[in-house]
Parts: structure tokens; sequence; C-alpha cells
């Protein structure tokens, strides 16, 4: 079967500087060219390589996600598709209708009311008046704006703009939905219907290229998965192996390099420094990234002081990958305090059973003063990342946060 | 099956894909003329107002003050009559040129025939120029004058002659502005230079006879002589006005095929 979108060994190059023109800047350039002659070849700006060598195709009914972060080249791969700037290299060909939620309302005029923008809005989608006139109300429906249906859209808040322009751009049955981190806005209730809405267009044959930074959503609709890195595809395959390949790099960047541990920042200023925190199992491997939920494990915090200090507190917190603190684990609420010697040394923190769901974690811990209310490690220390094992799958969708210890009965 | 490469697609795909987004044209006309005239008291009048306000001021100046010739006519309705095309005009090469760049967060982020926003630009004030023709005809009417004859039948030739020349002009402008914002104050400029190079509040016998044959080579000359002729004096336009309409032609091939050229840069350089 013919893919919906296929982009060919896709390259875009961007050029980087040159809007900056004005005369005395161009005079400045000639004049410094005339004077050396070797200034041919230094242009003014640089390039930038958005995207190489990109090759993927997008079945019907398949619903891909570009993860990767800032500046990877999701966003210009969105465009390429939707035909709003035109690749360096290689071929970009697409089947069908397209619809494009790259910023929803984007077409949207303040001083009209929500009705004239419904209409304005359907037009720059490609849709007749007389396709919109036909949905009006499942359109209205859908974004719980009956009331407002009349008023200017600049008196509407940003999520309500939102709601109207999702609503919009999905009443149509398109064959190609590009979704660039748009679901972000909207309260939860109205996510959950488009999370619904996205999956019923799936099920009735739309391919989806979504984007998003939340991995979690992102495991929840899409089957498959392209990690971009710097223009480039670093990995592709099933939502679940490429989110791995993806935490697994993240986590290669994050591991601290020899130069990071000794260089803290504020050290200079502060009487201790935390040098290392690590989180292993009890009885494990000291090399292990690898921690079953149900185990204990011990953090252990080395720590480095010129004087003599105490009392000290600690806050320690546990977030996972996507930026979620899980937890919070603190001298000051545990009614404990901290004597550190000078020179250095560690203590360590015993925990029963990490309870935390399968994924990728890391601990952050910072030093307080005696009251709690100053830090005397502002930057704090991060630990590498290391993986839980857990009964539920990975990011598996409404797996929650943590596995409780239950009992069950039978009366 | 529509493909995205280096290579540019041909012409006939162009117009076919124009015809299919006409829909947008109107909504984006429409939604140009409503915005302007949302949330004021006179609304739509001001398309009567701005013309008919410069059009006392100038009859002013010149019957009271100096005495231009014009054969007869009422001076209001001898200028009037090309003041508002020259609004039309003009106006409609502002708008255009600055309808990109106005509309950026749109063309970085949605995908359209780029020349829509120029074109629903020059169709709002087309809409304009109908309103403000209405006090032409209440003119004619008030002066004796409205006579309708045969030379009528050119006048649908002589507005698509500046409609072409227009937009020829106001697709370069638009086009270069994306990459300079230069072009926007400069046509300003010019725009007020051309006012006087062009036959509006002074007759075309005033100027030289020697100096007849270059002055009419700006199209705009043969043009408001063309509406003078045949809506104040019922007779058909004379062959001056086929120079306008070889440089106008001339203008919009140039100007349309320049447009085209850039239309994929517009996104990465705006």
């Amino acid at each position: 079967m013919q893919p919906l979108v296929s982009l060919d060994r896709v390259s875009k190059e961007y050029r980087l500087g040159v809007s900056q023109i004005s005369l005395p800047a161009l005079v400045a350039d000639k004049l410094r060219a005339a004077v050396s002659r070797s200034a041919e070849n230094h242009h003014r700006g640089r390039n930038l390589w958005a995207l190489r060598d990109v090759s993927f195709e997008l079945a019907r009914g398949q619903c891909l996600a570009l993860i990767g972060s800032n500046g990877a080249g999701k966003t210009t791969i969105l465009k390429l598709i939707s035909r709003i700037t035109k690749p360096t290299e290689g071929v970009v060909t697409t089947d069908g209708m397209l619809t494009a939620l790259i910023e929803l309302g984007a077409g949207f005029h303040p001083d009209l009311t929500g009705r004239e923008n419904i209409y304005l809005n359907g037009a720059i989608l490609g849709l007749s008046r007389k396709y919109i006139s036909r949905h009006f109300d499942e359109i209205v429906a859908f974004s719980g704006l009956e009331v407002f249906i009349d008023t200017p859209i600049k008196r509407y808040s940003s999520g309500m703009a939102v709601r109207l322009g999702f609503s919009v751009a999905t009443c149509v049955q398109p064959d190609v939905l590009l979704v660039d981190e748009v679901l972000a806005v909207g309260d939860v209730s109205f996510q959950q219907k488009c999370l619904k809405r996205i999956r019923s267009l799936v099920e009735n044959g739309t391919g989806i290229l979504f984007v998003s930074h939340n991995l979690y959503m992102v495991q929840a609709v899409c089957d498959r998965a392209l990690y971009l890195k710097n223009g480039c595809v670093k990995s592709a395959g099933t939502t679940k192996e490429v989110i791995d390949a993806y935490e697994q790099s993240i986590h290669e960047e994050h591991t601290p390099t020899k130069s990071d541990s000794t260089a803290d920042g504020e050290s200079g200023h502060s009487p201790v420094t935390i040098t290392k925190v690590e989180i292993l199992p009890e009885n494990g491997a000291a090399n292990s990234h690898v921690l079953s939920s149900a185990e204990p494990a011990v953090i252990k915090v080395s720590y480095h002081a010129t004087v003599d200090i105490g009392p000290l507190n600690m806050s320690l917190f546990i977030r996972r990958s996507d930026g979620l603190t899980c937890c919070m684990i603190r001298t000051a609420s545990d009614g404990h305090r901290l004597w550190l010697h000078r020179g250095s040394g560690e203590f360590s923190i015993y925990i029963e059973r990490l309870q935390l769901i399968t994924g990728s974690y890391s601990a952050h811990a910072y030093l307080l003063n005696d009251s709690d209310s100053l830090a005397l490690t502002p930057a704090g220390r991060q630990s590498e990342w290391f993986m839980v094992k857990g009964n539920s799958l990975s990011y598996a969708e409404n797996s929650g946060v943590y596995e409780p210890i239950v009992k069950w009965s039978c009366e | 099956m529509t493909s995205n490469s280096v290579s540019n697609t041909p012409m006939l795909d162009h117009i076919k894909e124009l015809v299919g987004t006409r829909d947008l044209l109107w909504a984006w006309t429409g939604r140009n003329l409503r915005a302007r005239y949302q949330q004021s008291i006179l609304g739509w009048l001001w398309a009567i107002v701005q013309p008919g306000a410069q059009a006392i001021i100038f009859t002013v100046v010149f019957t009271f003050f100096v005495r231009v010739q014009t054969g007869g006519t009422p001076y209001i309705l001898f200028s009037y009559v090309a003041i508002v095309f020259w609004t039309f005009f003009s106006l409609s090469l502002s708008d255009m040129t600055g309808s990109l760049v106005a509309n950026m967060n749109l063309v970085t982020k949605i995908y359209f025939p780029r020349e829509l926003l120029p074109m629903a630009a020059m169709l709002a004030r087309l809409a304009d120029l109908g309103i403000a023709l209405l006090l032409l005809v209440a003119l004619m009417v008030y002066y004796n004058c409205f006579v309708l004859s045969v030379a009528w039948l050119c006048l649908p030739g002589i507005l698509a002659l500046q409609i072409l020349l227009t937009t020829g002009l106001g697709f370069a402008c638009a086009a270069a502005n994306v990459f300079y914002r230069d072009v926007q104050a400069a046509l300003a400029l010019g725009v007020q230079l051309w006012f006087y190079a062009s036959p509006i509040i002074y007759p075309v016998t005033v100027v030289p006879e020697s100096m007849r044959t270059f002055y009419f080579l700006n199209p705009m000359t043969g043009i408001i002589e063309a509406y003078r002729e045949v809506l104040l004096y019922g007779r058909a336009p004379g062959s001056y006005l086929a120079t306008s309409a070889a440089i106008s032609l001339l203008v919009f091939v140039v100007g349309y095929h320049l447009f085209k050229r850039i239309e994929f840069q517009i996104s990465d350089v705006i």
C-alpha cells in the first residue's frame, strides 16, 4: 500500500544571521572584502543543517511520534510535510488531505467573533464554507464554547482559543494529521477529549505525526517513534524501543565527567560541596543502574567540607525523566540533622522499597542550613540516571507513579 | 499526491491550486474588511470619507487659490473621479506590500498558496472602491453629468488593466518586503511622487506637448485619463490606453514571476 507520507533522503539547510542586513553592515563587509582578497569565502552568517538525510514513511492508520530535544529538527519535518518550506535536498511526498495542528488558531483574528473565526480557520485548513456550515454545531459542541461563540476572540482566554482551534482542525477526517506540541495547553479534561479524538481518527485510517516532549502522552498515543538528534535519525522502531534509546542517550549526556565533578560552581564560597550522589541496590553490584522496584535501595551522598560543619539539613528529590518529582526525602521532615567532618566523607539513606514504576529516574541532593531556609549548595548535585524495573510495563498508559504494597482479600 | 522538493512546480498546477482555494480567498478578503471596520463608528463610510475629503481640499485649493482649467467640468467631479481610482491603487499597493509580513505567524505555520494574502488585500480595497463609487454616481447625478453611453462598456476593461498593474507591482513589492523592510517605506515615498506624475489634480493638457509621449509611459496616466474620458465625457478611450495595457501586462508578468520564485523562501526568511 502507498504510504501517506514519505521522506526520501531529505535535508534542510538554514542560513543563520542573514536577517541582520543593514546598509552600514553591507558597506563594512564590502570594505573588508576590498582590503583582503581572502574574504571571498567569508560569508556573513553560518549555515545550519536542521535535517540531515532523513528518510521515513507514514502509513495509513499509523501514529508516529517524533521525539528529541529542542532543535533536533522535529518541527522542520512537519514544516516540510505541510509544504511551508522546501527541502534543500531530497523529496517529501504526501498523499491525500493534510491537516496540521502546528499552531492552533494561527489564523484567528482577535477582532472577529468565534463564529467568524471558525469559518476563517476552516478556510485556512482548506475546508469549504458549505462543509463548515454543515458541521458548525458539531464543532461548537466539541469546543464547549456555545455561550461565547458570538464574542470576539480577543476576549477569550488562551485555553479557549486553543479549544476552538482544535475543534475546527479535527472536524474533518484528514488523511494526514500533524500534531506539534499543541495539546500541552488546555485543561486536563480537554486534553483527554483531544486524545480520544486522535485515537478515533487513527482507527478510521488517519496517519498521524505526533511531536511531544511528554513521553507519557507519546506512549499513550503512538505505536511507532523516531528519535531525532541534531537533524539525524538516531533510532526508529516501536515507541518503547525508541523511548528507551532516547532515555539511554539522555542518561549518557547527563553522566558527569571528571572535570564536572570537581567544579561544583559555587564551591569557592561554600564550606561544603556534594561531590557525588549514587543510588544502589542494597546488596547489588556497585555499577548497576537497574534497580528493582520491590527491593531495598541505598542512596549514597559523598561530600567534601573545608571545615567541620553542622547541624545541616539535606533535601533529596527523585525525579522521573519527564521532570516529574516523584518524592522528596528531607532531614527537616524526618527530624534528623547532619554533622559533617572536615575533608571528604559520605552518608547514606536507606529506602526500604523504591516502589516506583518502571522508568528512568535520577536523584538530586541539596544541603541546607540549620533552619532549612538557605541552600549551601544551590546547584545541588544530580545522580546518574538509573532505571527502575517494576511490575508494570514502562510508560504504559495510565500506569501511574508508584507501586503500592497491596493485599487482596476475598470475603 | 503532492511532492515537495527543490524543483519548482509547473505554472498550470499553481492555477489549479489557486482555484481550489478560492474559498480561502473570499474568507480572507472578508476578514480584512471586517477587521478594518470593526469597532469603528463610521465603519465602511470611511471608504467614502477618505477620497471625499481629499477631493474637497483639492477643490478649495485649485478653484479658489489657484485656478486649474478643467474644460467646464466642476473641479470636484474632475478630481474625485481620479482620486477614487488612485486611492484604490495606492492603498492596495501599500496593503499588498505589507500583507505577508503582517501575517507572519500564518505564513510560517500553515501552507496555502502565498499569493492569496496580497490578492485578498487588493480585493478588500476593491470593495472599498465600490463603496466610494457611490459618491461618484451621486456627484455625477448632482452635476447633471450622468449619461449612460456605449463607452461605459470599456469600464470593466480599464478596471481589469488597473488590477493587473496593481497586483503585478503589489506581488513584487510584497516579495521584496519579506527580505528588506525598506520596501514599505520606499513605497510610501514612491506613491506620493507618482501621485503628482499622474493626471489626478490637473488635466493632461497642462503637460507640454513635447513631453506627452514620455508622460504616457506612466501606465496610471492612461488608465486615469481613460476613466475620465468614459465617465465624464462618454467617449471611448484613445490609443494611449494601449501603452498602459502593454506596460501593465509586462509589470504583472514580471511581478508574479518574481513572487513565485521566492515563494518558498518566505517562511525561512521572514
